[in-house]
């Protein structure tokens, strides 16, 4: 639990006072907070899940001024977590298996991420974009935002899991 | 009842992530509209803080570059003040006069020195924190601007911390601009990608000017007084329906750079919102007749 509140802030900041400044080729900006919905271990409470990557998005709206928009997609983020969870862990594993490279192995926790990140940042710049609809350039950022974000956390989870 | 409780029971979080989805959505929406919560902004009290640590820590690094610049700016502003002063003696013998009419003019504004905490420029709608409130004097409206140019209007005010509309918005941003010295106006509008290039549209078929004039703010929008310098004319377009001129400007403020701004409060600004209202209500009064 201690682990969990430690990760929020330092995603949290992290994501505030660095990440948002970064523009990969003017249209990718990584979206390190996500990592946050794709670590819950198996058995975590749903509603908890549920309500602390609320709570997380909500933060990141507050700081960026755009209210609503990464709360509601990270809420949608942390309950495709629960039911990717069940659809990827072995079916021998026990029921609060971890969802980091260590338990699962690179590529079931690679591609685990790759989804979520996906669906994040697929919804986030669709609903970004709400008033001027440009396919391309959603479609560039989504794509970009997505490899700049699952490169980070490859990075991130391999050095956790030594 | 006993199946509808374990129904419950058993998909309760579907139920969590429907709430929260809902109050998501409604403060997404309702952001949109002008009245929008200053908590959920970054004039919020914590957000601002962090904020202004952050930017204090940073705003070291550009300051050589900025003070450079306005040193610059200063210099011949003071040569063109000067020139001008000694052709309006020369016009009219009489120098005091010059001097009174010119400290009336600027007693009509006040001026807010603020530090800008937070900025953005790559997203299609940019907005900047700065660390002036309702506290110290700052309203929503009001306009704001640098050393060199114009910056943006305030848009959500809290105690100690305010959101400005960047003129780089494309979404809300629109400033009334003249050209200098000729008189025909337009509107200042952004649509995304390069910060340092902006478009004013609806100048009139038959306005004259010359690439390379400058725009400044037209002073009609009550806004921004007149003559805050916006930009140089690039180039010039055919509007799309083909009626009035799009003017090209390279914007005169580094937006990706600015730190020390001032929001500049009119005196006059609630009279003639006043007289304006008066207008519209003794028009749609007639209307009605």
């Amino acid at each position: 639990m201690v682990n969990r509140l430690v990760m929020f802030v330092s995603l949290l900041v992290a994501q505030v006072l660095i990440l948002n400044h970064v523009h990969f080729l003017g249209v990718g900006t990584p979206l390190l907070y996500v990592y946050f919905a794709i670590t819950f271990r198996r058995n975590f409470p749903k509603w908890l899940v549920l309500v602390s990557c609320f709570l997380l998005g909500l933060s990141i709206d507050i700081f960026s001024n755009t209210p609503g928009l990464a709360a509601s997609v990270m809420t949608i983020a942390g309950l495709a977590q629960c039911y990717l969870m069940n659809l990827i862990a072995p079916r021998d594993s026990t029921a609060d298996l971890a969802a980091s490279i260590k338990a699962l192995g690179f590529s079931k926790f690679a591609t685990l991420s790759a989804l979520i990140t996906a669906l994040y940042c697929v919804l986030f710049f669709a609903l970004e974009a709400f008033n001027f609809f440009d396919i391309l350039m959603w479609l560039a950022r989504s794509f970009v935002s997505t490899v700049l974000t699952m490169v980070l956390i490859l990075a991130i989870e391999s050095v956790r899991s030594r | 009842m006993r199946n509808l409780l374990d129904f419950l029971y058993k998909y309760h979080h579907w139920l969590v992530f429907i709430l929260l989805e809902v109050v998501s959505v409604v403060l997404l929406f309702q952001y949109n509209s002008y009245q929008g919560s200053v908590w959920f902004s970054s004039a919020s009290a914590v957000a601002g803080r962090v904020y202004e640590l952050e930017s204090k820590m940073t705003s070291y690094l550009s300051m050589a570059k900025e003070n450079e610049e306005l040193t610059m700016r200063n210099l011949y502003q003071e040569r063109q003040l000067d020139q001008l002063r000694r052709l309006y003696a020369e016009a009219t013998k009489d120098t005091t006069a010059a001097e009174l009419k010119e400290l009336e003019f600027l007693s009509q504004y006040k001026l807010i020195p603020a530090k800008v905490v937070e900025n953005s420029i790559h997203k299609l709608e940019n907005l900047i924190t700065i660390d002036k409130g309702r506290k110290d004097g700052v309203e929503p409206d009001m306009g704001v601007a640098c050393g060199n140019g114009i910056v943006g209007v305030v848009y959500l005010v809290s105690d100690h911390y305010s959101v400005v509309i960047s003129a780089l918005n494309a979404a809300s941003s629109r400033i009334s601009c003249a050209i200098r010295g000729r008189g025909y106006f337009g509107y200042l509008h952004w649509y995304g990608g390069d910060p340092s290039v902006a478009y004013v549209e609806d100048v009139p078929r038959h306005a004259k000017f010359k690439l390379g004039e400058w725009m400044v703010t037209s002073g009609f929008s009550s806004i921004f007084p007149s003559g805050v310098q916006v930009g140089k004319i690039e180039q010039a377009y055919n509007s799309s329906d083909g009626l009035s001129y799009k003017l090209k400007v390279r914007l005169s403020t580094d937006f990706g750079n600015v730190h020390d701004v001032v929001v500049i409060s009119d005196k006059s600004i609630a009279e003639r919102a006043a007289l304006m209202q008066a207008a519209r209500d003794s028009i749609s009064f007639k209307q009605r007749q």
